[in-house]
C-alpha cells in the first residue's frame, strides 16, 4: 500500500510547496494590503497601522505607493505560483477540489460536536471523517472561493489604471468592496486554521505532515478513518489518492 | 500658522475669454477632452421683456477644509496638505476606484482618460515653487482670479477678502458644507450649481456593511480560538483522550 507500515503518504512535495508559498504570499499581501487602506471610515486596525507601515518605505503617500507596488508584485507572483502548481500537479488539484466539496452525511454533526469539544469540552462522539475533516473542508472551501474572488477583484484593481476604460469605474469600486470582504472572511477562517494546525496539540502530526508529507497510521485512522478505510479496501478513493504520488 | 492657499474671484470682471482654461491645460499637460478648471455661464434673466445682466463664473477645485473627496478615498491617495491647505492627489497611490469623482459636489474631479486615475486642479505646485502664481491666475487678462495665502494678511487674496468683508460668498454643496476655499465677491453671487456629494454604492456597502461584518467575523473567530487556547492551557495536555491516539506526541507537544 504505502512505504512504511507506520506512516501514510498524505501530501506530494508540490502540495507542500504550494501550501507554504501561499502562506508566505498571504502574510505579505495581508500586511501590505492593510497598509494600503487609509480611510477614517475603514481603517481596520486604526490609522497607526498604515502610517507605521508607510513610514518604513519613506512615509506618507510615497510610502503608500511603495506598498502598492509591492502588493501588486506579490499578488501577481501569487497567481503565477498557482499557475505553476497546476501545471505540475493538476491531478492533485482535482483531487483536492473533489474532496473539499464532497460533504458527507454526518459532516455537519462532526463540525458541531468538534466545536463543542474544542471550546466547552463537551460534544459527543465524532462521526468518522474522510481525507479531510469537515473543519478542514469548510476552511478549504472558503479559501478556494475566497481566493478566486480575491484574485479576480485583485486583477481588476491591478488593471484599473493600466487598461480599464472609464465605463467600468463602477466595477472597480465594487472590486475594492469584494476584495475586502473575501480577504476578511478567509482571514477569520485562517485564525482557526492556524490554531488547529499549528497550536492545538492533537493536530501536531498533521502539522508535521505539511513538511514531511506523511502522517502516522494511528493518527490517520483516528482522524481520517474513512480515508484509511478506503486505502485499505483499495477502492477508487485509494486509487485516486495514490495516483498523485 | 500654516498657509491656506485660496482663490478669491470677482466674477464681475470675468469676460469668459477661457484663457484660464487654456493656460491650465498647457501648463499642466492636461489630457485631451478634460479640463481642470472652468467658466460657468449664468444666462441673463428676462425681466419685463428686457434682458437683465448675466455673468460668468470661473471655478476649479475649491481645496475644501472638509473635503468629501478625501473622506471617500480608500487609500489616502487624496489628502489635505496641512502645510499649504491644498487638496492633493498622489497619482502613484491612486488606484482609480472613482470614489472621489462623485464625492466632489463641484464636479472638480475627473478620471484622466490617459492616466486612468483621478485628476483635478493642483494650484500649479511647480509654478509656485518657482515663485509664480498658478497659470490660470497669471494669464487672466482682467484679474478676475486672485490667488494667495489667506492666512497671510499681506497677501492680495487676504486683502481682497478683508476689503469685501460681509459680501463674500462661497458655493456650498447641498446637505454638506465642505468648507470650500474659493471665495466669490457678492456683486456676482454664484448660481446654485453645486450638487450633493455622494459616495458610490460600492463604498457605502464597504464602509457600512462589509467592514463591520468582517470585524464581527474576525472577532468571533478570534474568540473561538481564545476559547480553544484557554481550554488547551487549563484542561491540560489531552483534551481528547481517545483510543488509538498517539499519546507520546500529544504529551510532548503540550509541554
Amino acid at each position: 500500500m504505502t512505504p512504511a507500515d507506520t506512516e501514510i503518504k498524505r501530501h506530494a512535495p508540490s502540495d507542500i510547496r504550494i501550501h507554504w508559498f501561499n502562506a508566505a504570499c498571504w502574510l505579505l499581501l495581508l500586511a501590505t494590503g492593510l497598509g494600503l487602506i487609509k480611510n477614517e471610515r475603514l481603517n481596520p486596525l486604526g490609522a497607526w497601522f498604515p502610517d507605521a507601515l508607510r513610514a518604513l518605505f519613506g512615509g506618507g503617500t510615497a510610502g503608500g505607493a511603495a506598498l502598492l507596488a509591492i502588493h501588486e508584485a506579490v499578488g501577481v507572483l501569487w497567481l503565477l505560483g498557482f499557475a505553476a502548481y497546476l501545471t505540475v500537479n493538476a491531478g492533485g488539484a482535482r483531487f483536492f477540489l473533489r474532496e473539499i466539496f464532497s460533504v458527507r452525511p454526518g459532516d455537519f454533526l462532526w463540525l458541531l460536536r468538534k466545536m463543542g469539544r474544542m471550546t466547552i469540552g463537551r460534544g459527543g462522539e465524532l462521526p468518522p471523517q474522510g481525507y479531510y475533516n469537515m473543519g478542514q473542508k469548510a476552511f478549504a472551501q472558503a479559501s478556494v472561493v475566497g481566493g478566486a474572488a480575491i484574485a479576480l477583484s485583485g486583477l481588476v484593481l491591478l488593471l484599473s489604471d493600466k487598461a480599464l476604460p472609464a465605463a467600468v469605474v463602477v466595477v472597480i469600486g465594487w472590486a475594492v468592496t469584494l476584495h475586502y470582504l473575501a480577504v476578511g472572511l478567509v482571514f477569520a477562517g485562517l485564525l482557526v486554521h492556524i490554531y488547529m494546525a499549528a497550536i492545538s496539540p492533537e493536530e501536531k502530526p498533521g502539522f508535521r505532515s505539511m513538511f514531511t508529507g506523511s502522517v502516522p497510521v494511528d493518527y490517520a485512522r483516528h482522524h481520517h478513518g474513512l480515508w484509511v478505510e478506503s486505502l485499505e479496501k483499495g477502492r477508487s478513493g485509494a486509487e485516486e489518492t495514490n495516483k498523485r504520488f | 500658522m500654516n498657509a491656506k492657499l485660496a482663490m478669491v474671484i470677482d466674477s464681475a470682471k470675468c469676460i469668459d475669454c477661457k484663457a484660464c482654461v487654456a493656460a491650465c491645460k498647457q501648463a499642466n499637460h492636461v489630457s485631451r477632452g478634460v479640463w481642470r478648471n472652468w467658466i460657468k455661464e449664468a444666462a441673463p434673466p428676462l425681466e419685463n421683456g428686457k434682458l437683465g445682466r448675466g455673468h460668468f463664473q470661473p471655478g476649479a477645485c475649491m481645496h475644501c477644509d472638509e473635503p468629501s473627496c478625501v473622506a471617500a478615498c480608500p487609500t489616502g491617495a487624496t489628502y489635505k496638505n496641512t502645510a499649504d491647505g491644498t487638496v492633493v492627489i498622489d497619482h502613484k497611490l491612486c488606484i482609480g476606484c472613482g470614489n472621489c469623482l462623485k464625492a466632489c459636489p463641484y464636479g472638480a474631479r475627473f478620471r484622466d482618460p490617459v492616466k486612468r486615475i483621478a485628476d483635478k486642479c493642483t494650484y500649479c505646485p511647480e509654478r509656485r515653487a518657482a515663485g509664480l502664481a498658478p497659470a490660470c491666475v497669471d494669464t487672466c487678462p482682467t484679474k478676475a482670479r486672485v490667488f494667495g495665502d489667506i492666512n497671510d494678511p499681506g497677501s492680495a487674496a487676504a486683502q481682497l477678502l478683508a476689503a469685501n468683508k460681509g459680501r463674500v460668498v462661497r458655493v456650498i454643496a447641498k446637505e454638506k458644507d465642505t468648507k470650500p476655499n474659493m471665495y466669490y465677491l457678492a456683486s456676482t453671487a454664484p448660481d446654485g450649481w453645486a450638487v450633493k456629494p455622494v459616495d458610490p454604492l460600492s463604498f457605502d456597502a464597504l464602509s457600512q456593511v462589509v467592514a463591520p461584518l468582517v470585524k464581527y467575523a474576525v472577532g468571533l473567530s478570534g474568540l473561538g480560538v481564545l476559547a480553544m487556547l484557554g481550554r488547551q492551557l487549563l484542561a491540560g495536555p489531552k483534551p481528547e483522550a481517545t483510543p488509538g491516539h498517539d499519546t507520546k506526541e500529544d504529551g510532548h507537544d503540550a509541554s
